[in-house]
């Protein structure tokens, strides 16, 4: 297995630039999550990774070796195609098989690969059947054999789950997890849900508009998104963000004016920021809690889920708001409840949307 | 049977639209197509098989019953046409259905100006086939003739060569003449299943290091089967069934070099006025075709089974 390194990749399409400058650094055995909404360039990197696709300009390095210019079999990397691109003629043996077929392989060998990848993804009973024949989620499983037999150096994972249901995809997260560990290998997976990003990644990449907006831990995205597309990216549901002034600036943080009239006072840096700028004050949904003091919101819709119910509502200015309530918390759709929130939870934005460090936020778990 | 009348009068409120039953209404859609097979297809097909065991001509039928048949099976020349039928077809089929597949091969590349090459492809098929022929007629004449002009000046020969003079030439040129006229269409097909294979196919291929002629052969090639062997039968009813072509270039001549069972109906059935013997020869091209189309058939579900995704 080895380390993959991005330095300055940039891509064009005509005029049109989908990716600016991505240096990156993943280790080896990484689990990194290429994550962002759709048309940020993710799966374009992932296939310039590949070898799909040419970057205009940058290196390409893996296991310490630029492969920039190399054909994708001289890489090491095997892909695991959203749409999982079986064979549908070949059967689940004959797909597994056919990259060993490309290189020629002893027939013995090819069948104690197939064999182990088969028992590993637990498609032993499946081999002679045909991509048709098989659900969802054997199909992926079935790809990843595909991925597995190379022995590559890097996995790459293109979307693998999207075609899945809910369900199936919850199963599959923690396959693929497990599949993870069990080969110690570097992969790196691309997607759009941020649901799998937070469960399976080691370190997570959040792309936007070709950027590389933040790389860290997803904890460390949890709780210091540098930006305010990762704070509101990153967290289901969505973080909320409110329009603020700053009424004073001391020692202790900012103290701001937000929509509604609340005035508050958050442990912020505050290098560069002056009495009345506006900024954005953002609280994840599970960060209030009713209360006496704090922000008025009139509750238009109140969705039930058991465990916690989520309100979501409109502050006094007018700005959207959401809360994750207790599941039986006695809050009716069309009132107003008050709603406090703990300024060591809050985040600030300045108006570039870069985020101004907190002073007092929860330490980072491994 | 219920009486209307009475049936009416339980019921108190609007009286209910007259509904077509589905199977009244179905046969009422299919009816004027049916009618329509009927009338210039199964009609005329009992007509030529009635005629098949008369001795008919321009002065009157008369019942002979099998004799037309068993004279044919007893033909020698028969037999050389039906055994000149098949070879005409299988070779006409092989090479349209490899120049298609090439020629489909090389507009799926993505090469410049492929749209252009795309169009470019269509005439031989656009073009009616008489205009066309008639074009291969002045290639082949010896003495005005491109083909031959070439072969002259390249010292090939040492004099005009009329190409539909001799009888192995004329029926290549024939051959020739099919082909291009075929070729479009099976072309556009293969085309057209080939842009239907999925790309990450191909892409998964790539990345596993299989070559383009790897890919080709384990990706292209099975994909698009049941459409080459759906064309393989198209193609060969079209080519067995080939008229025009040879009527405009040769008449089947020389000497019935190039008649093949399609061309020697005619003749007799048309030029000669045996409209009974003519007849029989048709019903032989009806019972060899509907074989062949059987084989075909079978054929073809095999290899749907055999390249399907096995989905039921």
């Amino acid at each position: 297995m080895a380390t993959l390194d991005l330095h300055s990749i940039n891509k064009s399409f005509g005029t049109a630039k989908v990716l600016h400058d991505i240096s990156l650094a993943i280790n080896d055995k990484e689990f990194v999550v290429f994550v962002g909404p759709s048309g940020c360039g993710k799966s374009t990197l992932l296939r310039i990774i590949a070898g799909l696709e040419e970057a205009t300009s940058g290196q390409i390095v893996i296991g310490g070796q630029d492969v920039s210019d190399a054909h994708p079999v001289e890489r090491g990397i095997s892909m695991v195609f959203q749409s999982y691109a079986l064979y549908p003629h070949l059967s689940v043996y004959e797909n597994i098989a056919f990259p060993l077929r490309v290189q020629k392989l002893e027939k013995t060998d090819m069948d104690a690969r197939v064999q182990r990848a088969a028992e590993i993804l637990q498609l032993t009973d499946k081999l002679q059947l045909k991509p048709g024949q098989l659900s969802g989620g054997q199909r992926q499983r079935v790809a990843i054999g595909r991925s597995i037999v190379r022995n590559p150096k890097v996995f790459l994972f293109d979307e693998p789950l999207s075609n899945l249901d809910a369900a199936l995809r919850g199963d599959m997260r923690v396959e693929l997890g497990q599949l993870h560990r069990s080969l110690e290998a570097t992969m790196v997976y691309v997607t759009h849900d941020q649901v799998e990003a937070m469960t399976m990644a080691d370190r997570i990449v959040v792309l936007n508009a070709g950027r590389v907006e933040q790389f860290g831990t997803p904890m460390e995205l949890y709780h210091h998104p540098q930006t305010k597309f990762v704070a509101s990216f990153i967290g289901q549901p969505n973080m909320n963000l409110i329009p603020a002034t700053v009424s004073d600036v001391d020692g202790t943080g900012l103290k701001v004016t937000l929509d509604g009239g609340h005035q508050m006072v958050i442990p912020v840096d505050t290098l560069g920021v002056q009495k009345g700028d506006k900024l954005e004050v953002g609280i994840r949904p599970e960060n209030v809690t009713l209360g006496e003091d704090g922000i008025s919101v009139d509750i238009s819709v109140l969705e039930r889920l058991g465990g916690v119910s989520i309100a979501y509502g409109k502050l006094a200015g007018q700005t959207r708001f959401c809360a994750s309530l207790p599941g039986d918390v006695n809050v009716k759709e069309g009132a107003a409840v008050t709603l406090t929130m703990a300024p060591e939870d809050c985040h600030v934005f300045d108006a570039s949307g870069q985020v101004l460090r907190r002073k007092s936020a929860p330490a980072l778990v491994a | 049977m219920v009486n209307v009348v009475e049936a009416a009068s339980f019921k108190t409120e609007a009286p209910r639209k007259r509904v077509l039953s589905e199977a009244v209404f179905g046969w009422l859609l299919i009816g004027p197509a049916m009618l329509f097979i009927a009338v210039i297809v199964a009609w005329p097909l009992a007509e030529t098989v009635r005629l098949s065991f008369m001795e008919a001509g321009l002065g009157g039928e008369e019942y002979v019953g099998l004799a037309n048949y068993e004279d044919l099976l007893e033909s020698r020349k028969f037999h050389d046409t039906i055994v000149r039928t098949f070879y005409w077809m299988f070779l006409s089929v092989a090479l349209k259905l490899i120049l298609g597949l090439i020629g489909a091969t090389l507009l799926n590349a993505a090469v410049p100006g492929r749209g252009l090459f795309r169009v470019l492809v269509m005439p031989p098929w656009v073009i009616p086939i008489a205009i066309g022929c008639i074009g291969w007629l002045w290639l082949y004449n010896g003495y005005f003739g491109i083909l031959s002009g070439t072969m002259m000046s390249l010292g090939i020969t040492d004099g005009p060569f009329e190409f539909l003079a001799y009888k192995q030439s004329a029926f290549y040129s024939a051959v020739v003449t099919d082909v291009w006229v075929g070729t479009p269409m099976v072309t556009l097909f293969f085309l057209a299943a080939m842009q239907g294979v999925p790309r990450d196919l191909y892409e998964a291929a790539y990345v596993d290091g299989a070559s383009r002629w790897y890919r080709f052969r384990r990706i292209t090639i099975p994909q698009i089967m049941p459409v080459i062997v759906s064309m393989s039968l198209l193609s060969a009813i079209f080519t067995f069934n080939s008229f025009e072509i040879i009527w405009i270039l040769t008449e089947g001549g020389p000497r019935g070099a190039t008649t093949t069972l399609i061309v020697d109906t005619y003749k007799t059935a048309i030029s000669n006025f045996k409209f009974g013997e003519g007849s029989a020869r048709a019903v032989v091209i009806v019972v060899l075709l509907g074989a062949f189309s059987l084989i075909y058939l079978f054929f073809l579900n095999k290899v749907n089974k055999y390249y399907g995704s096995g989905k039921k």
